[in-house]
């Protein structure tokens, strides 16, 4: 398991963001839903090594992240791509993709190829030299994809990493997910379900800290029938899982 | 987006630290904010320090010891602001959890930052000091570059730089940068105001160039080899305070692993002992004679013996000599000794040289300094006559056209004193035959004249009140007196007259034997 989360929570003051969260993850897209105020990012940020945990246990590529030589392990393996993405507007497309690769550690004769290689897969090859500040909203999504990606990372954590996108960029991206969770763990934060039933094997649902479901998207699919609100199958599955776990 | 295989994992390339450094390095060289702060800098020093360093005579030692503070106060608050702003980038951009989560240690990546705003801010001074140097390259007649006062204003940004990157790091906010900016000026404006005669501690201020209260000395690099005492003890404490506040930012910003936290420590501390060693050598310091600080602890006693050098001289009736550093006044200078020396040329006891001597230093209570020659004026077998330039004086930069008024209205008389041996307590007919050979010479001071009397043509300006013993006007004769009536009268006779009767009582004339009345 890449992902091995054993009581965690995490407070930040009297909040509780993450409430005794227990999770485990092997290679493959998994899919964390939840409404606005779930804890997904606050999770999504324990795992990235961003903020530490304030009780519980977590293991990642098979290490713990509390000691600083296998905490720089777990980040040289590590994709992130925050639910804000900051960048410096001067950069150009590659450049920023480049400065990512040389803070991820990797070794510097691969790191060209590696940045080519990225830009690329998220369509934004024509605009490697383009400056960031001059790029709409949706190509910055691609080009924080893009700097998440460049190590070909064992853990690739994405925070809404379909907001902004449009139709075709979003289908072109559950695609490169697909494709990228044949090797590694991505976990996608969303709260767009139908990203869920494209392209993750397994999704976990949660709700004020806590994951009150944990399956296959066809499972959360069945606990939808007949229940629930709601558009699409899934949609209702989901909103059938909240209302049951909300007094 | 398209799906394409990413490349398949390699065999392990092995990581070059330098390489990947260098590359780290030359992406935040292009997008630094330092780059676009050079022109405002380069600016602040033309407009505020080019100008003024050129305007002091092309002396080595002034251009260098102007250039320090110039440069520090021109370059300090550019720099600071612009590593504040650099500092404080990762949060203003909020990439901090983005960047946060990478490999590389935090500290390494600011200091990539930190050394390219530092760069930049380094290359835009050695192009200011690239053209000083140039230029007095082309202006001195003698000496070459004195490298430590520029070697301590290139110090000085790093630590600036460190301090303002530190700031922005630390409280990051758009408010920063302009506030460290301000800051920086202020801190280093003000931070000599507490300097109290040669030990103080406040000299290790990088605007600190000289003895605070007498400013560069000419002499240094001319007369004396240039004395690093202060400038080595500036560097050390820049070099320490830089090395301290980047140690201090490593473990401040959470040195991850345990033997970086122990490093950062370590550098910390080496840099506080550094810097505050630096201190304690400054307070030590005395002002030298030759008019520099000099520190016991870091003092080179063999810096104490005079360079030697090939003077230049004149070809009036008594030669003038000055140091070759000083070649440029020498035309000026011997045109304004010349009816004077024409005056006193070939009588027994006359100068055989005038020469040009060192100014010597002597710190008094508090910020007080007296300082002239270091012994009597005429001496030596032939006799020579030792003379100070007024340029080589503290004070207020003086012209070429000054400096020769001041040259026949102070130097003039004290050589013709120094021949009839008139000075205080001397006789009324040695008054009277120094005043006398003034008239000759047309070289009377103003305050020797009769009041109303047109000075033009015959007389010069009265002289400045100059401090110091050589410095001191000639009093002489006072006009109506007695004494002036004979002076009046001596001077009225032909040339050959006056010269037969000098080289007939000259020495009885010196030796006080003579009065008023056994005067022709």
């Amino acid at each position: 398991m890449n992902v091995e989360i054993t009581g965690l929570t995490r407070r930040f003051g009297r909040t509780m963001a993450v409430a005794a969260v227990d999770l485990q993850a092997g290679p493959g897209v998994f899919g964390l839903l939840g409404p606005n105020g779930a804890g997904k990012t606050s999770l999504l940020r324990v795992m990235a090594t961003a903020i530490p945990p304030t009780s519980g246990r977590l293991r990642l590529l098979g290490r713990d992240p509390r000691g600083s030589g296998p905490r720089r392990e777990i980040r040289r393996r590590l994709g992130y791509l925050p639910q804000n993405l900051g960048y410096y507007r001067g950069f150009t497309v590659a450049e920023f993709v480049e400065y990512f690769a040389l803070l991820k550690e990797m070794p510097s004769a691969r790191i060209p190829l590696a940045v080519a290689a990225a830009v690329d897969r998220v369509g934004l090859a024509d605009q490697s030299r383009a400056r960031l500040r001059t790029l709409s909203g949706g190509m910055l999504r691609r080009v924080g994809i893009a700097q998440a990606i460049v190590n070909e990372p064992e853990l690739l954590l994405l925070d809404e990493p379909t907001a902004g996108l449009d139709p075709e960029q979003r289908m072109t991206f559950r695609a490169l997910l697909r494709d990228l969770g044949q090797h590694a763990t991505i976990v996608v934060s969303t709260h767009l379900v139908e990203d869920v039933g494209a392209a993750c094997a397994r999704v976990a649902l949660m709700d004020r800290g806590k994951i009150i479901f944990h399956g296959t998207p066809g499972d959360l699919t069945a606990r939808g029938e007949g229940h629930g609100t709601g558009d699409a199958p899934l949609e209702r599955g989901y909103s059938a899982v909240l209302a049951a776990a909300r007094p | 987006m398209t799906v394409t295989r990413a490349p398949a994992r390699s065999a392990p390339v092995t990581s070059r630290p330098g390489l990947a450094a260098a590359r780290l390095l030359r992406l935040e060289l292009r997008h630094n904010a330092m780059l676009w702060m050079m022109p405002v800098a380069v600016a602040l020093f033309w407009v505020t320090a080019e100008r003024k360093i050129m305007a002091t005579p092309p002396l080595w030692s002034l251009r260098a010891a102007g250039l320090q503070p110039d440069a520090v106060l021109a370059f300090a608050s550019p720099v600071a602001g612009a590593a504040a702003w650099m500092g404080s980038r990762e949060s203003r951009r909020r990439t901090t959890d983005l960047v946060n989560i990478t490999a590389r240690p935090r500290p390494v990546r600011l200091l990539a930052t930190w050394a390219a705003t530092t760069c930049w801010a380094l290359v835009a001074y050695l192009v200011c000091v690239a053209v000083v140097y140039a230029v007095t390259a082309q202006q001195a007649t003698w000496g070459g570059p004195l490298w430590w006062p520029a070697v301590v204003a290139a110090a000085s940004l790093p630590a600036v730089s460190a301090l303002g990157f530190a700031a922005g790091t630390l409280v990051p906010s758009r408010f920063t940068a302009p506030l460290v900016t301000i800051a920086a000026f202020f801190v280093l404006a003000l931070s000599t105001q507490l300097i109290n005669g040669s030990q103080s501690y406040w000299q290790i201020s990088p605007v600190v160039a000289a003895p605070w209260d007498i400013g560069p000395d000419p002499g240094a690099g001319t007369f004396y080899p240039y004395q690093p005492d202060l400038p080595i003890a500036q560097v050390m404490f820049l070099t320490g305070l830089t090395v301290a506040v980047l140690g201090a930012l490593t473990l401040s910003t959470g040195a991850g692993a345990r033997s970086l936290r122990r490093s950062a420590v370590a550098v910390t501390a080496a840099g506080l002992l550094a810097a505050g060693t630096a201190v304690a050598l400054a307070g030590t310091g005395r002002l030298d004679r030759h008019g520099m600080i000099a520190i016991p602890a870091l003092h080179d006693a063999a810096s104490d013996r005079p360079l030697r050098y090939t003077p230049v001289c004149s070809h009036t009736a008594i030669p003038v000599c000055l140091n070759p550093a000083y070649a440029s006044y020498l035309p000026a200078t011997a045109a304004a000794l010349a009816p004077t020396l024409d005056q006193i040329a070939g009588l027994p006891g006359a100068p055989a040289r005038i020469s040009q001597a060192a100014v010597t230093y002597r710190q008094g209570p508090g910020n007080s300094v007296g300082f002239g020659l270091a012994g009597l004026p005429l001496s030596g077998v032939p006799p020579v006559f030792h003379l100070l330039l007024p340029v080589e004086l503290p004070g207020p930069a003086v012209t070429t056209t000054e400096q020769a008024s001041q040259v026949r209205s102070i130097i003039g008389p004290s050589i013709i004193a120094s021949v009839t041996g008139d000075g205080p307590g001397a006789s009324q007919a040695q008054h009277a035959v120094t005043t006398a050979l003034l008239m000759a010479a047309r070289a009377v001071p103003s305050h020797l004249l009769p009041p109303g009397t047109p000075t033009a043509g015959n007389s010069v300006p009265g002289p400045p009140p100059v401090a110091g013993t050589d410095g001191e006007p000639y009093v002489g004769a006072a006009p109506g007196s007695p004494a002036y009536a004979a002076a009046q009268r001596f001077a009225a006779l032909p040339a050959a007259a006056r010269r037969g009767w000098l080289v007939r009582h000259l020495a009885a004339l010196r030796a006080g034997r003579l009065s008023l009345g056994q005067l022709p």
